[in-house]
């Protein structure tokens, strides 16, 4: 399935952002505004809706899937095992009981907090009051292995299970709800991003993104202008996706506006 | 009295900046060049799990170029072999080792012994090799590359198919599917042992046919 010619397409490819040497893992989205972490370079870029930069801050350790709330970027340090906070005039540590090895993403709403910790495949979710560990290492249904991005809903968690290449989402308590893609040939599911009707899981080395429904229908795959997709994000009535291998971000127009 | 705490401390200066020298030299400098760096997850955390041996210090990767430096100290005796080995053992493929002394000497790994092969005797093969990534790749061709004989290996990621070039006089497709296989990567001949395969970082571990 091809992004073009066929009435259920998302998303039309637009154009494409030139990163210069800058190799994008995650995006985050604060006031109209992308954030972009630069794992290879140990940076975030802080850019406009065309892609124009506003600021670079250095000095991180492997940034990876970012979040942005409430006027803080979230930074997942996956070479220092920590959540790094961004404010304006300072940077602190998000503090957790628990020891992460490789923390490879967080999302972070007004209530709920989701971590995944790469090495313990596992996620670390806050509901509010407590901190619940949701998956365990292994192979089968509601197991983990290299757990690399996590979104929170309101009611359901969506992990990206990387190299189980699949996606797998939960109850807030950590049930096992859902397995999505696992009869997609995914080869490395290292990045995902749930819109109001969509998801999308980047498939890293198969150069490809492809789009489900939340209940895990597969409606479009996206494999042409490609190159190791890392993650997905609305901007606007776009969507963008960062690719790691070009050095880029891709625009799309939305066919339905979410 | 004076004049005498003013040579006291210009002295002490002196030997400080001699002991602060000796220590400097007491670290050795590795530099790896290392291949198949292609997934960002696999390679950062190699990074991390580096960084947490014992004595290693300053490691960084530098995912452009694939080099990876990180300095020792000297009284460990860390060689140029137990380096490859580790890197290899991390999931990386070494590919060149290099180290100066902190006495200011240097060495190289040795490369793999050119045997002298007959072009009459050259032909290509190609086999199946279950792999997913860059850093599967530099592993089997390595392995290839590493029998005698062996002049040209080149895996494709999309079709698996591993082509070779050899010498029959010298080797056989047979040994060359035994040695990828022994790198922890199955063939349609062989299945790679449960522990090494298990042992590859995460990226690498395709989808085994049971």
């Amino acid at each position: 399935m091809n992004s073009c010619n066929s009435v259920n397409n998302v998303i039309e490819f637009q154009s494409t952002i030139d990163l210069g040497k800058s190799t994008p893992i995650g995006m985050a989205n604060m006031d109209g505004h992308v954030w972009v972490s630069d794992g290879d370079n140990n940076m975030l870029l802080h850019i406009d809706q065309n892609g124009q930069y506003i600021n670079v801050y250095e000095d991180f350790d492997r940034p990876m899937h970012l979040s942005a709330n409430d006027g803080k970027v979230y930074v997942p340090e996956y070479g220092k095992d920590q959540i790094t906070i961004l404010e304006p005039d300072s940077r602190s540590a998000l503090m957790l009981s628990e020891s992460l090895d490789a923390p490879a993403s967080i999302d972070v709403t007004s209530r709920y907090i989701g971590i995944a910790d790469f090495y313990n495949h596992r996620v670390l979710f806050f509901n509010g009051l407590d901190w619940v560990q949701v998956g365990a290492k292994g192979h089968n249904k509601g197991e983990l292995y290299y757990p690399t991005d996590v979104q929170v809903l309101k009611d359901r968690i969506f992990v990206a299970d990387a190299y189980n290449n699949r996606v797998q989402v939960y109850t807030h308590e950590g049930q096992h709800l859902l397995t999505i893609a696992e009869d997609d040939k995914l080869n490395a599911a290292t990045g995902l991003y749930v819109t109001q009707m969509h998801l999308y899981v980047t498939d890293f080395e198969n150069d490809r993104v492809l789009i489900y429904s939340h209940q895990g229908s597969l409606i479009q795959v996206l494999d042409e202008n490609l190159s190791k997709p890392t993650d997905v994000l609305q901007v606007g009535n776009e969507i963008w996706i960062s690719n790691y291998g070009s050095k880029s971000i891709n625009r799309y127009a939305q066919y339905r506006i979410e | 009295m004076k004049y005498l705490i003013v040579i006291i401390s210009i002295l002490s200066m002196f030997f400080t900046q001699i002991v602060n020298v000796s220590a400097q030299n007491s670290i050795d400098q590795f530099e790896v060049q290392v291949d198949g760096l292609g997934c960002p997850f696999c390679a950062y955390g190699l990074e991390k799990k580096f960084k947490e041996l014992k004595g290693i210090d300053e490691v960084v990767i530098e995912m452009e170029t694939g080099v990876m430096t990180f300095s020792y100290p000297t009284d460990a005796m860390l060689t140029m072999e137990t380096v490859e080995n580790q890197v290899d053992a991390a999931g990386y493929t070494a590919v060149n080792v290099k180290v100066i002394r902190a006495d200011g000497s240097e060495e190289f790994t040795k490369s793999i012994e050119a045997v002298e092969v007959s072009e009459d005797a050259l032909v290509a093969e190609t086999i199946e090799v279950q792999g997913n990534c860059g850093m599967c790749k530099a592993r089997i061709e390595k392995a290839a590359k590493a029998v005698a004989g062996v002049t040209e290996a080149d895996w494709n990621k999309k079709t698996k198919l591993l082509e070779v070039v050899f010498d029959s006089s010298l080797t056989s497709i047979g040994d060359i599917d035994s040695a990828v296989v022994m790198s922890g990567h199955d063939t349609q001949a062989g299945r790679a042992d449960d522990n090494i395969y298990e042992a590859l970082p995460g990226c690498c571990q395709y989808e085994r046919v049971k």
